[in-house]
C-alpha cells in the first residue's frame, strides 16, 4: 500500500460515479434547461415574459388527449409484448437445443434495424397492393381481399405495434437471457427431486431470480417506447387522422413543422414528468439495497 | 541607413504579406444545400450548374450540402437557430412565411435594388408576391409548375375513352374514371382504378386538393385570412366530392390515407391507375419507374379538370439567403446564377421543370412546343396559392386529418368538414 | 408441461416473424429498380443482379458512412458501457447521501425528447468547433446512452455477491483493483448486452446525425439510408441493400462477444 493520501473507502463513490454525472450536465443538463425554460415562454412576443399559457392550451387542444391515449396504449402494449415475447424466447434459449447460436442470432437480427429503416420497409410490406405480406397472405389463401394495415382504423395502431415488436422483442430477450444465465442450474435440480412441477419452478425460481432484470428491463423499455419516434413517422405521420399521433410524434411536428417551440416544450416537460412519476416504482425498486 | 534598410524590408514583408492575405481573402466559400443533390433525376444538372458557375467564379467555391426532401426543414431550423445555415439553401415557397416569421431569410432588397430598376420584371408577379415579407422580397423565386392531368391514353382506348379528348369538367372525370376502374384479367376483382391520388399527410397533398377545392369556388380561408372559409357550400361540394371518389364511387385504389406520392406515381407506373395529378416532373420519374410503360409516348397531359371555374394548384420553390452568410456579395452572386434566364432554362432541359421566369417559360421553343410543359405554361394564370401565412402548417395538418377521418369512413364528410372549420378557427384565433 | 413439439412450433413462429422482413429486403436488393416495382410484386428476382450492392459502395459513398458509423457506434459503445459500469459499481455498491436522487437524475435525463436537445446542444457543438465531427456525435451518443449504460450495469453487478469484493479487499487489492479484476469479468454477460445496446442506439439514430452534421465525409449509414427516400425517389434495391450491409457490423459485433454472453457467473462465485 503507498503511502498516499488515504482517501476512506466510503468515500470512494465519487470516482465511480462523477465521471458520469459531469457528462450528464455539461451535455444535456444545458439543453435541457434551455428548452424547458420555452415552455413558461408566451407563443406570441407580448407584454408577458412568463406564462403558464401553453399548458393551458394543451388542456384544451382535442388532439392532446387523443394523443396522451394513444401514447399509453401503445407504450403499454408494446411493452408487454416485447416481455412475453422476450421471456418466452429467452426461455427456450435456455433449455438444451441444437443449434441454438443461430437461434440465438436469428432472434437478435430485427434489433439491428434502425427503427427509421424498419418503419420505411414494413409501411412498404404493409402497401395494401404491392405489399410483401398482403401479397403473401393473398397466395396462400388466408385472405380474399387486400388488408389496408394501416389505413383501416381498427387495425392502424396494432399494425403500428405489431412492427415495434419485431424491432423492440430482442432487446428484452437478451437481458433476460443473460440473467437466466445467472440462476444457477442446481436451483432447478434440486426442486425437480423435490417434485416441483415445471410451472412451479417458473414461478417460484425463474421469476424471483429475474426480479432484477425483469425490473430493468421494464423501466428501460417503458421509457424508450415512450420516445419511440421514428419508426412512427416513418410509417404513418401519426394518421390516419390522429389514430397513430403519440406524443413524440406530436412533439415533433409542433416543433419543426408548425414552429411552435414553446408549445412543443410544454408537451415536453409533461411527457417528461409522466414519464417521471412512471419509474419512481422502479427508481425505488433499483435503489433498495440488496 | 540601417534603418532605412530595416524599414524597407518590413515595408516590403507587409506589402507582400498583405497582397498574399487579400489573394487569400478573395478566395470565398459559401455552403449551398438542396434537396435536389439528394434525388437522382435532378442531382446531375445541379452540379453541372455548380461547374458553370466555378468556371465563371474562380474566387468562389461553393460547397454541396445535400439534404432529403423530408428532413430539410429540420435541419434549416436546427441550423438557423444556432446561426450556422447554409448561405444560400432551396426550400418551398409554403415553408417561407414560417422562416420569414423567425427571421431565417436575408433581406434581399439592397441587392434587387444595384441591379438596376426592372431587375424583378422578368418574373412572373405571383411568385414574386410570395417572395415578399412586409412588401421587401427575402427570397429569389425558382421553379414554377401548375397541378395537370395526366392519363394513360392506351388505358384509355382499352375503356373506349377517346385519348384525344380528356374529361374537362369534375363530373366528366367521375364518369371517366368510373369506366376506367374495372377488372381487366377476368378474376371477378378490380385490379385498375380510375384516379390514383394521395391521402397520406405530406407536402404534395394540398396541391392535389387546391384544384378541387378551387374549380369548385370555395377555399381554405376567407380572403383577410382571418376564419376557415371551409363552411361554405362550395367547400362542402368539394370536400364531399373527393371524399366519395374513395368511399362511394371507389375508383381510387385500397388504402388512400397510406399512400404519398411517390406510391400514386408508382401505381400509375404499373398501370394500376389511368389518372393522376402531377406536374413537371411527373414524366421523367414514372419513366424510370417502369420504362416499359414507355412514358414520354403514352402520357398525355390536360388541363386539371374544373367545376365552375378553372384553376389549379402551383408549385413554387424559392432559394434563401441565411441571414448569417459572412459572404452576402458573393451569395448573391450565386442567387443571381441560379435563378438566371440561361441556368433556369437548363433546368427545363434537364429535369422539365418550367420556371418562374417569365423570359423562361412564357416564351423559351422547348417549353412551348413540350407536350406536357406546353400544359402547363397554359394554365399558369390559373394558378393560386395556399394561404401564406405562418400557421399554414398546422391548418392544413389539422384539415387533412379531417379528410383521412372522412376517408376512413370514422365520420361523414359533413362532419369532419365542420370539425375541420372549427378548429382551424381556433388556431387563426391564437 | 411444454412438451418438445409446441417448444419447436413456436421457434418456428419466432423464426418466421423474424425473417420474413429480411427475406423481402434480401429478395428486393437483387432485383432491377423496375422490377422492384412491380405490381403484384415477385419473391425470387427475374432478373437477379448485385448491382445494388455494388452501387452504395461506387454511387453512394457507402464506404464512408460505414466507416463513420463504426467508429462512432464502437466508440460510443465502449466508453458508455465503461463509464455506466464505473457509476454502477457506485451506486451498487456505496449508500451514500443523494444516492436514490442521482439514480433518478440518470434517469431523468433520458425522458426528455430529442427533439428538443437537439437544437441547443447544436449551439454548444457549433462553439467549441466541435460541429460536423465525429467527436461531436461520440459525445452526444455517448451521454444518451449513459444512463441506460448504468441502470443495466448496476443490474449485473448486483447479482454479484458483495463477499466476492471484500475477500479481494481483504487480500490486499484496492477499489479500483476489485473492480477492475473482479467485477467485470464476471459481470462479461451483462457488458456484452449493454455494448450491443449503445452499439444499435448509436448507429441507428437519425435525428441527431442529422442535425449535427452537414458534410458528405461526415455522414452515418442510417442518414445515408434515410437519404434514399426521396420525395420524389425511393430507390428500394438500394435502400434494401444499405440496410442489409448496414446491419451486418451489429451482427459481427454480437458474433464476436457471444461467447462472453454464454459464460455465466464463474465457479468461484457461487458458493454453497
Amino acid at each position: 500500500m503507498k503511502r498516499a493520501i488515504r482517501i476512506k473507502d466510503r468515500h470512494m463513490w465519487v470516482f465511480f460515479v462523477s465521471p458520469g454525472v459531469l457528462l450528464l450536465i455539461l451535455v444535456l443538463g444545458f439543453p435541457a434547461i434551455t428548452s424547458l425554460s420555452y415552455s413558461i415562454k408566451p407563443e406570441q412576443a407580448g407584454p408577458v415574459s412568463y406564462t403558464l399559457s401553453n399548458y393551458m392550451n394543451l388542456l384544451k387542444d382535442p388532439f392532446f388527449s387523443r394523443t396522451f391515449w394513444n401514447t399509453g396504449i401503445f407504450v403499454f402494449l408494446s411493452v408487454a409484448s416485447h416481455m412475453v415475447l422476450g421471456l418466452a424466447v429467452a426461455m427456450v434459449l435456455n433449455t438444451a437445443l441444437p443449434a441454438k447460436p443461430l437461434f440465438r442470432l436469428i432472434a437478435l437480427l430485427p434489433w439491428v434495424v434502425p427503427d427509421v429503416v424498419a418503419g420505411i420497409i414494413w409501411k412498404w410490406m404493409y402497401n395494401p397492393i404491392y405489399g410483401a405480406i398482403n401479397d403473401f397472405l393473398l397466395r396462400i389463401g388466408l385472405i380474399n381481399t387486400p388488408v389496408e394495415w394501416l389505413s383501416n382504423p381498427a387495425l392502424a395502431l396494432f399494425s403500428v405495434i405489431l412492427v415495434n415488436l419485431w424491432r423492440g422483442f430482442p432487446f428484452v430477450m437478451l437481458i433476460l437471457l443473460a440473467g437466466l444465465q445467472a440462476i444457477p442450474r442446481h436451483l432447478y435440480e434440486a426442486a425437480g427431486i423435490d417434485g416441483a412441477s415445471r410451472v412451479q419452478s417458473f414461478f417460484h425460481i425463474t421469476i424471483p431470480g429475474l426480479r432484477k432484470m425483469i425490473v430493468v428491463a421494464l423501466a428501460l423499455d417503458i421509457v424508450w417506447e415512450v420516445r419511440r419516434f421514428g419508426l412512427i413517422q416513418a410509417m404513418t405521420q401519426g394518421g390516419p387522422g390522429v389514430l397513430t399521433e403519440v406524443l413524440s410524434t406530436y412533439t415533433y411536428k409542433q416543433y419543426f413543422q408548425f414552429f411552435r417551440f414553446e408549445y412543443a416544450s410544454a408537451i415536453a416537460v409533461v411527457m417528461t414528468v409522466v414519464l417521471l412519476l412512471v419509474s419512481l416504482p422502479y427508481i425505488w425498486m433499483i435503489s433498495q439495497e440488496e | 541607413m540601417r534603418k532605412i534598410r530595416t524599414i524597407g524590408i518590413c515595408a516590403a514583408v507587409l506589402l507582400v504579406a498583405f497582397s498574399f492575405s487579400s489573394a487569400m481573402a478573395a478566395q470565398v466559400s459559401l455552403r449551398f444545400s438542396d434537396w435536389h443533390l439528394t434525388e437522382d433525376v435532378w442531382n446531375k444538372s445541379l452540379n453541372e450548374g455548380m461547374d458553370i458557375f466555378h468556371k465563371r467564379n474562380p474566387n468562389i467555391k461553393v460547397t454541396l450540402e445535400p439534404v432529403s426532401y423530408g428532413e430539410k426543414e429540420t435541419k434549416y431550423t436546427v441550423e438557423s437557430m444556432a446561426g450556422r445555415a447554409p448561405d444560400v439553401f432551396h426550400v418551398h415557397a409554403f415553408s417561407l412565411p414560417m422562416f420569414f416569421s423567425k427571421g431565417f431569410a436575408k433581406d434581399l432588397t439592397p441587392f434587387i435594388k444595384k441591379e438596376g430598376p426592372g431587375f424583378m420584371d422578368a418574373w412572373y408577379p405571383l411568385p414574386i408576391k410570395l417572395m415578399k415579407h412586409k412588401g421587401r422580397v427575402h427570397a429569389m423565386p425558382g421553379d414554377y409548375m401548375t397541378m395537370v392531368l395526366f392519363y394513360n391514353t392506351e388505358m384509355f382506348k382499352a375503356a373506349g375513352l377517346d385519348p384525344n379528348k380528356p374529361p374537362k369538367t369534375w363530373d366528366e372525370f367521375l364518369a371517366y374514371a368510373k369506366k376506367l376502374t374495372r377488372d381487366t384479367d377476368g378474376d371477378g376483382k378490380v385490379d385498375q382504378w380510375g384516379f390514383g391520388t394521395l391521402g397520406s399527410k405530406s407536402p404534395g397533398f394540398s396541391m392535389r386538393f387546391g384544384p378541387f377545392l378551387w374549380s369548385f369556388g370555395g377555399d381554405y380561408l376567407t380572403p383577410d385570412m382571418k376564419h376557415s372559409a371551409l363552411d361554405s357550400p362550395k367547400a362542402k361540394e368539394a370536400f364531399a366530392f373527393f371524399v366519395e371518389l374513395y368511399t362511394k364511387h371507389k375508383v381510387v385504389p385500397p388504402g388512400m390515407t397510406a399512400m404519398g406520392a411517390q406510391d400514386v406515381r408508382t401505381q400509375f407506373a404499373q398501370k394500376k391507375v389511368a389518372m393522376i395529378l402531377g406536374s413537371g416532373w411527373t414524366p421523367p420519374i414514372v419513366n424510370k419507374i417502369n420504362p416499359d410503360l414507355r412514358a414520354f409516348e403514352v402520357l398525355k397531359a390536360a388541363p386539371a379538370p374544373m367545376k365552375r371555374k378553372q384553376a389549379t394548384a402551383i408549385w413554387l420553390s424559392s432559394w434563401v439567403m441565411s441571414p448569417n452568410t459572412k459572404h452576402p456579395k458573393e451569395a448573391w452572386e450565386l442567387l443571381k446564377f441560379i435563378t438566371s434566364k440561361e441556368i433556369e432554362l437548363k433546368w427545363f432541359v434537364d429535369n422539365r421543370v418550367t420556371s418562374s421566369r417569365k423570359d423562361v417559360s412564357g416564351v423559351a421553343p422547348e417549353i412551348l412546343n413540350d407536350k406536357f410543359a406546353s400544359v402547363m405554361a397554359s394554365q399558369l394564370p390559373y394558378g393560386k396559392v395556399e394561404p401564406q401565412i405562418k400557421q399554414w402548417p398546422e391548418i392544413i395538418d389539422t384539415f387533412t386529418t379531417s379528410l383521412q377521418e372522412a376517408i376512413v369512413g370514422m365520420k361523414t364528410p359533413q362532419k369532419a368538414l365542420a370539425e375541420a372549420h372549427k378548429r382551424i378557427n381556433a388556431i387563426l384565433a391564437r | 408441461m411444454f412438451s418438445k413439439t409446441i417448444i419447436w412450433i413456436f421457434l418456428i413462429m419466432v423464426v418466421f416473424y423474424c425473417l420474413f422482413p429480411f427475406a423481402w429486403m434480401l429478395s428486393t436488393s437483387l432485383k432491377t429498380e423496375a422490377e422492384a416495382f412491380r405490381i403484384p410484386p415477385t419473391w425470387i428476382p427475374l432478373q437477379p443482379t448485385a448491382s445494388s450492392y455494388i452501387g452504395i459502395w461506387v454511387r453512394k459513398n457507402f464506404g464512408i458512412y460505414f466507416f463513420n458509423s463504426t467508429v462512432i457506434s464502437l466508440s460510443t459503445a465502449v466508453l458508455s458501457t465503461f463509464f455506466g459500469a464505473l457509476a454502477g459499481y457506485g451506486f451498487s455498491r456505496f449508500l451514500f447521501k443523494g444516492r436514490r436522487f442521482l439514480i433518478g437524475f440518470f434517469l431523468a435525463t433520458q425522458m426528455l425528447p430529442g427533439v428538443l436537445l437537439v437544437g441547443p446542444y447544436f449551439k454548444i457543438l457549433s462553439k467549441v468547433g466541435l460541429y460536423d465531427t465525429r467527436t461531436g456525435l461520440i459525445i452526444a451518443f455517448l451521454t444518451i446512452c449513459l444512463p441506460f449504460s448504468t441502470w443495466m450495469m448496476k443490474g449485473f453487478i448486483d447479482k454479484v455477491p458483495v463477499a466476492l469484493d471484500q475477500s479481494a479487499m481483504v487480500d490486499g487489492c484496492t477499489r479500483m483493483g476489485v473492480f477492475f479484476k473482479i467485477i467485470l469479468p464476471v459481470v462479461a454477460p451483462g457488458m456484452v448486452a449493454t455494448i450491443l445496446f449503445a452499439f444499435l442506439l448509436a448507429w441507428g439514430d437519425l435525428l441527431w446525425a442529422l442535425c449535427l452534421t452537414s458534410s458528405e465525409p461526415m455522414i452515418t449509414v442510417t442518414l445515408g439510408i434515410a437519404r434514399t427516400v426521396g420525395e420524389f425517389r425511393i430507390i428500394w434495391p438500394m435502400l434494401m441493400a444499405g440496410s442489409l450491409v448496414g446491419g451486418m457490423p451489429a451482427i459481427i459485433l454480437y458474433i464476436f462477444l457471444q461467447r462472453l454472453l454464454v459464460q455465466g457467473l464463474t465457479a468461484g462465485a457461487v458458493k454453497a
